[in-house]
């Protein structure tokens, strides 16, 4: 036995972890949309909520190919877990999904008409439609990894209030308070005047709650899911990601109390890389355990698509992987500075 | 309506308004890049207003593109999934490889290309055009990819997984390729192509009618006409290959598409009429002898099969591999080969995926009036284009109010020629989902009738409000355009990625999108 997990470094096993790179690019950049919206209701100026559109509008459409490419992965790599998980959450999944159309209708045509009673309309779409994803990834992923009704087939047996449990609903807390650091530190750096000092708040608040709920995650989940811990105490090296994890949260605070305003950002992202990490390991190898019978779960070995697709697919994603992280910077890079909430950019 | 007529409609509904939006997306983005070069290499105001003007209609159309694509991405797996499981080892890597190559280039460099014209330099905007034309593109292919493989798959194998049988990838280019993958993608590229041509010379039709925007109006229009001219001649013969291959690969299908009921050589052809399907008889309005052979086979005597011949052909197809399944059963129990075993599942399936009987055919009129109403409007297409082609040689084209108006009015047409060929491609493939392999009925998920009631109710509801709001944008966009000659003052932009700098703070109008 090795120090670390067995089959890690098999063809499926990286693909496990290419999983986990999707997810990662997907929280930490569609983490900036999400994250930048929780405040817009409390907002009572126009001009301000300007500014929280304004700080994502050039770059919010692909940071969510993230999630498209991510889903396309998942049913390229692993066809089961991805049938069986969209089939089986379908409200869930569907709720997540109109609210991403909200979002993307609400950037789009809020600025279409001078009627206020049209644009709250749709400031109140665009808050639900990133607050709903970011409850709800976490709340799904901890089901994936607490365990659901699936047969021998992956035939969910379920319904939608199977999903709500009280694991994977803590989990939710912690996917809600890890963006809102994030979008907080990312408004920190795009916005000023009144903007700004509100998002100094905000980042306060959400960092002490990220800490409460992954305390609570932890609780619950040592009574309801201990078989999470497995890995950790068979493989102890894995320690180090929950540790990077902490390292992320106080590094967030210190920097926000000493000012330097600018570089929250970076440890936000680190908190956010880390703690899918960290429940990617806690799962491994299983994508979607089955709590009917331990035997039926799917695993990255079972569940994972043949060889040859997941060769093609590995060439396919280290060609283009770097070209789409080598513009996607570019047009950060163009759209660097603060914004104002004058004029809309739509 | 029970779950698997649910869950059709659900596809059906979604899909036919994803594409109400994409062909635009397809074919704006290239004739907006074509413009943005004329005007890099000319430095003539004109044309770069009028790329800006065009980009921002195209940017209302493709967030309704985006937040009704998302739909299709989620939906084989909500409610297909036998279908997801069956195929997911092929069909996912098209999906996810258009994330990668084409979605990602696309959005972000329409980003780029709306908001930051004043911070980049021309000939950087003017690649940012050709790239988010580029990913579109390149978007189209990989869809294609997917779905041309369902309609005539290659370079697979079925095989027993944990979870179930399944079809396996054995040759990567084979399944990308297939059969019909090249020309299907041009044709739907051109269709959009066709698209773009009719909405921008309807667009400077109606400022031409109106007396506004004149000189943009002339300069796009001409442009306009020489790209539609073009494309529309191009896409009735891309089409006679679609067809030509169909006949070839999808029998049944083009034997519902022509409504021929029974085998005839040589064939005719029906033009225009309608099928009654429950007394097995198709009533032509017009019928040229032989002329079917020819334009499927070029070849005035060729045998075209009818639907009744074929339904007992497949249901032979269906007794041989069922027999032939129970030979292997037997021969299995003596000798546990693993290669039987795999070929006893592939029997199986396809014994099971050819038993098809006449009830299980969709409605045929679905496919044949979708089928000739299509080919009808390429033709006024072709014809529209190159009446305007004798009016602009004649030098009359910005006068003549007839041409201007039948442009004006011919926006939403190709549009819906578009939407037909989809119907008359899905409607012909059923019964099944992917053709000989598994059968739509087979595919569905196992999702509860209330579940997805209350998410049709849903769609339609929220579809139904974003077309509404995409109209009525649209229309008031092109209502309130001026054209002012001089350009608004910019403030100067510092280098890139300067960061703080002052000046950068604030949008300026030529970067507003209202
Ligand atoms: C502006 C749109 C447009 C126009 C003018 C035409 N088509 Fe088309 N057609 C399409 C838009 C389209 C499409 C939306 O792009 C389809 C649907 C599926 C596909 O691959 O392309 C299609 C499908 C399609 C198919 C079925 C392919 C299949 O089932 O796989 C055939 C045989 C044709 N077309 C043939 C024609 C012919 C002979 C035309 C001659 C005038 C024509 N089309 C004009
Ligand atoms: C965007 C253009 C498209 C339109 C307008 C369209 C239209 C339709 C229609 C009308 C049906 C219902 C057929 C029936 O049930 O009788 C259907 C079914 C379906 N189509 Fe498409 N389609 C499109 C593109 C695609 C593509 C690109 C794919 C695959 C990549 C696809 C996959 C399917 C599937 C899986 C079904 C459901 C099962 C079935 O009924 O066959 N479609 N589509
Ligand atoms: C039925 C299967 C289909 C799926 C799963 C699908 C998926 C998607 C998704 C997820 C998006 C959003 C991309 C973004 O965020 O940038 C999208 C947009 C787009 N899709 Fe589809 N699509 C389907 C059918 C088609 C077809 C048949 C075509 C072309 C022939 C097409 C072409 C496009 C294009 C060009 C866009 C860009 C955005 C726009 O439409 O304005 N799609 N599609």
């Amino acid at each position: 036995m090795g120090i670390l997990p067995d089959g890690l470094f098999t063809l499926q096993g990286l693909w496990f972890l290419l999983a986990g790179v999707f997810l990662i690019g997907y929280s930490i950049t569609d983490g900036f949309d999400l994250g930048s919206a929780f405040p817009m209701i409390f907002m009572k100026k126009e001009h301000d909520r300007i500014a929280l559109y304004n700080s994502v509008a050039p770059v919010w459409d692909g940071n969510e190919v993230w999630l498209i490419a991510g889903g396309g992965m998942l049913f390229a790599a692993f066809p089961t877990v991805y049938a069986a998980s969209f089939s089986g959450f379908y409200l869930a999944i569907l709720l997540v999904l109109w609210a991403l159309i909200g979002r993307a209708v609400a950037f789009e045509y809020r600025n279409k008409r001078e009627s206020m009673a049209w644009r709250h309309t749709f400031d109140f779409i665009y808050w639900l439609g990133n607050v709903l994803p970011a409850i709800l990834f976490g709340v799904a992923v901890g089901n994936a990894v607490v365990g659901v009704p699936i047969d021998k087939d992956a035939v969910y047996h379920g319904t939608f209030f199977t999903l709500l449990r009280p694991v994977p609903l803590a989990m939710g807390l912690v996917s809600f308070f890890m963006f809102a650091m994030h979008g907080a530190a990312y408004l920190l750096l795009k916005t000023q005047g009144s903007v700004f000092e509100m998002a100094k708040k905000y980042a306060s608040i959400s960092v002490v709650g990220y800490v409460i709920s992954v305390i609570l995650t932890n609780v619950l989940a040592m009574q309801e899911a201990p078989f999470l811990y497995k890995n950790y105490f068979t493989y102890p090296i894995l320690f180090a990601i929950p540790l990077v994890m902490l390292v992320g949260v106080v590094l967030y605070v210190i920097l926000l109390k000493s000012g330097k305003y600018d570089k929250v950002v970076y440890a936000s992202g680190l908190v956010n890389a880390f703690t899918v990490l960290n429940v990617a390991c806690a799962s491994f190898p299983v994508l979607m355990r089955s709590s009917i019978n331990p035997d039926y779960s799917l695993t990255v070995f079972n569940a994972s698509s043949s060889t040859l697709t997941l060769t093609v697919m590995l060439i396919v994603t280290v060609i283009f992987m770097p070209i789409v992280i080598y513009y996607t910077r570019y047009a950060y890079k163009v759209f660097s500075g603060k914004v104002s909430g004058e004029k809309s950019y739509y | 309506m029970d779950l698997l007529d649910l869950s059709r409609f659900q596809f059906a509904f979604t899909a036919i308004n994803h594409f109400i939006y994409v062909p635009l997306t397809l074919g704006l983005s290239v004739f907006i890049a074509i413009v943005k070069t004329i005007a890099y290499k000319t430095k003539d105001p004109k044309y770069d207003k009028l790329a800006m003007f065009l980009m921002k209609l195209f940017a209302v159309n493709f967030a309704a593109g985006v937040a009704t694509g998302l739909t299709m991405e989620f939906e084989f797996g909500t409610n297909w999934f036998t279908y997801s499981k069956f195929v997911g080892d092929i069909f996912g890597a098209p999906l996810a490889i258009e994330g990668l190559m084409a979605f990602f280039l696309e959005s972000t460099f329409i980003g780029i290309f709306l908001f930051g014209k004043d911070r980049i330099s021309d000939g950087m905007h003017t690649f940012s055009a050709w790239m988010v034309a580029l990913g579109s593109n390149l978007s189209a292919l990989w869809i294609l990819i997917a779905n041309s493989w369902m309609q005539t798959p290659a370079g697979y194998k079925i095989v027993q997984t944990p979870q179930g049988i399944r079809a396996e990838l054995t040759n990567f280019w084979e399944a990308v390729i297939n059969h019909t993958t090249i020309i299907r993608f041009l044709h739907t590229v051109t269709a959009g192509q066709v698209t773009a041509g009719f909405f921008v010379m309807g667009v400077m039709a109606y400022f031409l009618l109106r007396n506004r925007n004149i000189d943009m109006a002339k300069a796009g229009l001409k442009v306009a006409l020489i790209f539609t001219v073009i494309v529309s001649v191009a896409e009735i013969i891309v089409g006679d290959t679609a067809g030509q291959l169909v006949a070839k690969y999808q029998p049944l299908k083009f034997a519902m598409m022509e409504g021929k009921w029974k085998t005839e050589q040589p064939a005719s052809l029906d033009v225009f009429g309608y099928v009654d399907q429950s007394a097995q008889k198709t009533y032509p309005f017009i019928q040229i002898p032989g002329l079917l052979s020819f334009l499927a086979y070029h070849n005035f005597d060729a045998k075209i099969y009818g639907i009744k011949d074929l339904i007992t052909m497949y249901d032979q197809k269906a007794q041989n591999y069922a027999n032939e399944a129970n030979m292997l059963k037997a021969q299995y129990t003596s000798n546990p080969n693993p290669a039987i075993k795999d070929k006893i599942v592939a029997d199986e399936s396809y014994a099971k995926a050819y038993n098809i009987s006449l009830k299980d055919l969709p409605s045929i009129n679905l496919v044949f009036m979708p089928f000739h109403i299509m080919v009808g409007l390429g033709f006024f297409f072709a014809f529209v284009t190159l009446w305007g082609l004798y009016l602009y040689k004649k030098g009359t084209i910005y006068q003549n109010k007839a041409f201007l108006k039948t442009v004006l009015y011919s926006i939403p047409l190709p549009f819906i020629a578009s939407e037909l060929g989809w119907m008359t491609a899905e409607v012909g493939r059923q019964p099944w989902i992917v053709t000989s392999m598994l059968k739509t009925a087979d595919a569905v998920s196992f999702n509860s009738t209330s579940n997805v009631m209350f998410s049709v109710f849903t769609f339609v509801t929220i579809y139904i409000l974003l077309f509404y709001v995409y109209v009525t944008t649209m229309v008031k966009k092109v209502r309130e355009y001026e054209y002012t000659e001089v350009a608004p003052s910019s403030s100067p932009s510092t280098g890139l990625g300067v960061g703080l700098a002052a000046n950068r703070t604030d949008l300026n109008d030529s970067n507003r999108i209202s």
